[in-house]
């Protein structure tokens, strides 16, 4: 049987309920931005997906855009972690709970 | 060949994310991430888009994943330890019941006649990087140009996050 779309949007939905349900359950801050990069990761495959089944490949000029945005989120995120390291000597979710006081 | 590549490479891509979800550590989080990621990269391969399967190696795979890793390994005490508090039942219950709901959704209307392979063929430089530079560099310039001001923007940023020495001028 051939692969064709639907088989990629099935991948890439679980892909994402998995990176959904990880940033929802894990409270290890770090373990929450790998989740991010696994959604960002399986809008990536429907991007290169739906491109293939159009035949026009501005969808892969998408996913380089998804690239770009992947990367500033991970530095800024991983720059926001450090810094709240240095100040609060954790990174479990549930202890960084400032802003709910 | 296809179907065995989709197959494969899936099962890496979807092995490799539950994996991030449940390691106890964060160094075995990030090398599943890896396999995850690899995995995306055979798979577009498999969707004729070998330019993004080499920048997804290299960008993904490689320097997104040293950055957390180099970040792993400066937090290194408390981020290794396994988390303390285990999920509460209601958080749990937000994240599965939603999954379980799209999941069985998606089950219940995808009957076997709904898996037809790709309907176009596509030209033999498809997803090479000439056409996508192409396209790019063309109809796209002008997001081109905008996301490299995000690329600054987070750099900068970045840049300004991280310091140590918040209270002292810029050297």
């Amino acid at each position: 049987m051939d692969v064709g779309l639907n088989h990629y949007l099935v991948l890439a939905a679980a892909v994402f309920l998995v990176g959904m349900v990880g940033f929802v359950i894990r409270r290890n801050t770090l373990v929450m931005l790998m989740c991010v990069e696994l959604m960002l990761s399986s809008a990536n495959l429907v991007f290169a997906a739906f491109s293939r089944e159009l035949g026009d490949v501005a969808g892969h000029v998408f996913v380089l855009m998804n690239f770009a945005v992947a990367a500033a989120e991970v530095a800024i995120g991983l720059a926001i972690l450090v810094q709240i390291f240095r100040l609060r000597h954790t990174v479990d979710a549930d202890e960084l709970t400032t802003l709910m006081e | 060949m296809e179907a065995f590549l989709f197959y494969f490479c899936g099962a890496v891509m979807l092995l490799g994310a539950i994996g991030v979800v449940i390691a106890r550590s964060a160094v075995m989080g990030a090398c599943s991430l890896i396999l995850s990621f690899l995995g995306s990269a055979g798979l577009f391969a498999a969707l004729s888009a070998p330019f993004l399967a080499v920048l997804q190696v290299l960008v993904y795979a490689g320097a997104i994943m040293v950055l957390f890793l180099f970040v792993i390994m400066m937090l290194e005490g408390p981020v290794m330890e396994t988390e303390t508090s285990r999920p509460k039942l209601w958080t749990t219950l937000m994240a599965l019941v939603p999954a379980v709901i799209i999941l069985a959704a998606v089950a219940i209307w995808l009957p076997a006649g709904r898996l037809p392979g790709f309907t176009s063929s596509v030209p033999e430089d498809f997803g090479q990087p000439m056409p996508v530079a192409a396209k790019l560099l063309g109809d796209y310039v002008f997001a081109f140009e905008i996301i490299s001001v995000v690329m600054l923007v987070a750099m900068v940023g970045a840049l300004a996050l991280a310091r140590s020495k918040r209270n002292q001028p810029w050297t």
